[in-house]
């Protein structure tokens, strides 16, 4: 864990220039540019707000920021894990041919979904008070859940691009992985619909406790529990350690197998 | 200073690698090992002293670039130990770590970071840099618009403006115009007058002749000759004509 901490911190110039350039890339040859980071998630809430204002109504007040303040950083989270299963692989060429840590690959994926991550918080932030949703003083306690968030996501970032390197499959069986946990998520839907003798299963849902700070401080006002929060960062640094442990163990292999 | 003891280097050649589960399901049901262990460099052990320039030659798959990519550190070879003092600029593939939407500038920086280089170092030395490639206002252009000869000579100055102790040099000056040749060795002359370790793989037997004090000759892996360049030509010469003479 320490070895993580000081390869972030001597490779962070590296880490922030492939993460810089993912996002280049991304945007490059577009008339709009980088202002698509902005643009996109605030198109979306704009959809978002009107399918469930008009046409489909929830039985839930001012549902499009219900939604979004759990969409969001679930966004980014599938996001990190889609583009960080490839990231080993799609830089083969690199690693066969210059001697770099492996593991910047995997972190430059994460900076740069997280970057669109704060990005997208600001149409957020306008549009609470725009929907006349009440502008709640716990948004300063959002970096909490932002941090045990990022170190949730980099830990299956690592995971998964190592299990993609060796069965090319991972990259495809992610995609539906991520498509039922999602909906097994209280993110489009309230916990308290679920029948309460189900409860204790969607507990055992780690992500749950990650996410929870985003939607109870954007959207109820409140700060979680003192036992949520602890339960957050335990599940956070779980998925790092196992994450980084097993990519330490294979990253000199990688080189044979891209 | 480099030292390589009893170093192999083992791969693992797998037909028809299990990629996939499926694949790797049906393998292990049919309980076959289809796969043989092939060592492309096998306990080879050496010594460059700081300052020499060390010429590596050896037919096609005797091992030259396997053993460059161990002293560069891209490979941790399967046993053995590899020593190094100082920073390497490795010359093998050049421009690896380019990326083909982004501008030349912006590769010089990117490319420095992949290399071990901070920003600070890079920033300090991007004027140079742009001035020995000399490749005009295509700097600000993405370099999927360079040519070839414009692509190398930017990789080149890249890798060698860094100021490294040791230069790993794999056949890369046969790109390139005249002039633009000249100003390479040139700029490798000059690394050796100032006490660089260089060591340069080829198979221009003229280029050894002229440049390199010592010789490495590779057969499978092994080093057949470690000895002065006359030396290991001859034998590199016998080793090739009969298969020329058996393959015409």
């Amino acid at each position: 864990m320490i070895e993580l901490i000081r390869n972030s911190y001597r490779y962070r110039e590296l880490i922030w220039a492939l993460a810089l350039k993912e996002l280049k890339i991304r945007y490059k040859r577009s008339v709009l540019g980088f202002m698509w980071a902005l643009l996109n998630p605030a198109l979306l809430m704009l959809v978002l707000t009107l399918v469930f204002s008009s046409i489909m109504r929830f039985p839930i007040p001012h549902y499009a920021i219900f939604l979004l303040s759990v969409l969001l950083p679930w966004t980014f989270f599938a996001q990190s894990l889609s583009y960080a299963v490839e990231s080993i692989v799609t830089n083969g060429d690199l690693i066969k041919k210059i001697a770099v840590p492996k593991l910047v690959f995997p972190m430059a994926a994460l900076v740069s979904n997280l970057i669109n991550l704060l990005l997208s918080l600001i149409p957020l932030a306008i549009l609470v008070p725009a929907l006349r949703h009440p502008f709640y003083w716990t948004w300063i306690y959002l970096p909490v859940p932002l941090l045990a968030l990022a170190i949730f996501t980099l830990g299956m970032t690592f995971f998964f691009a190592v299990a993609n390197v060796f069965y090319r499959d991972v990259a495809h069986i992610l995609q539906i992985v991520l498509s039922a946990w999602f909906y097994l998520t209280p993110i489009i839907y309230p916990l308290d619909l679920m029948p309460a003798k189900y409860h204790w299963l969607f507990k055992l849902n780690p992500i749950i406790y990650v996410i929870n700070g985003f939607r109870l401080s954007v959207y109820y006002g409140q700060l979680p529990h003192l036992q949520s929060i602890a339960a957050s960062f335990v599940c956070a640094f779980i998925s790092l350690f196992i994450g980084f442990s097993i990519f330490r163990r294979y990253q000199d292999s990688f080189v044979f197998y891209v | 200073m480099i030292r390589l003891e009893n170093v192999t280097q083992r791969f693992r050649v797998i037909q028809e690698r299990p990629d996939t589960l499926r694949e790797l399901f049906s393998k292990l049901f049919r309980r076959q090992t289809s796969y043989h262990d092939f060592e492309a460099v096998r306990n080879v052990s050496f010594d460059v002293p700081a300052g020499q320039m060390l010429g590596v030659i050896g037919r096609n798959g005797s091992g030259k670039s396997t053993l460059l990519k161990i002293i560069a550190g891209v490979y941790r070879p399967t046993s053995g130990v590899v020593q190094i003092n100082g920073s390497i600029a490795p010359l093998i593939e050049l421009g690896a770590g380019f990326h083909h939407e982004l501008t030349g500038r912006e590769n010089i920086l990117l490319n420095g970071l992949l290399m071990g280089y901070s920003k600070r170092d890079m920033l300090e030395r991007q004027e140079r840099i742009i001035e020995f490639a000399d490749i005009g206002d295509f700097i600000d252009a993405p370099v999927k618009q360079y040519s070839s000869g414009m692509y190398m000579r930017l990789a080149f100055a890249v890798a060698t403006e860094v100021d490294p102790r040791i230069l790993l040099v794999d056949e890369i000056l046969a790109v390139g115009d005249a002039g633009f040749q000249e100003k390479c060795f040139e700029r490798i002359r000059n690394f050796r007058a100032s006490g660089k370790t260089i060591l340069f793989v080829t198979h221009s037997m003229n280029d050894v002749q002229e440049h390199c004090e010592r010789v490495l000759l590779l057969e499978q892996g092994s080093i057949v000759v470690d000895g002065r360049p006359e030396e290991a030509i001859a034998m590199y010469k016998s080793l090739t004509t009969p298969e020329l003479v058996g393959a015409h």
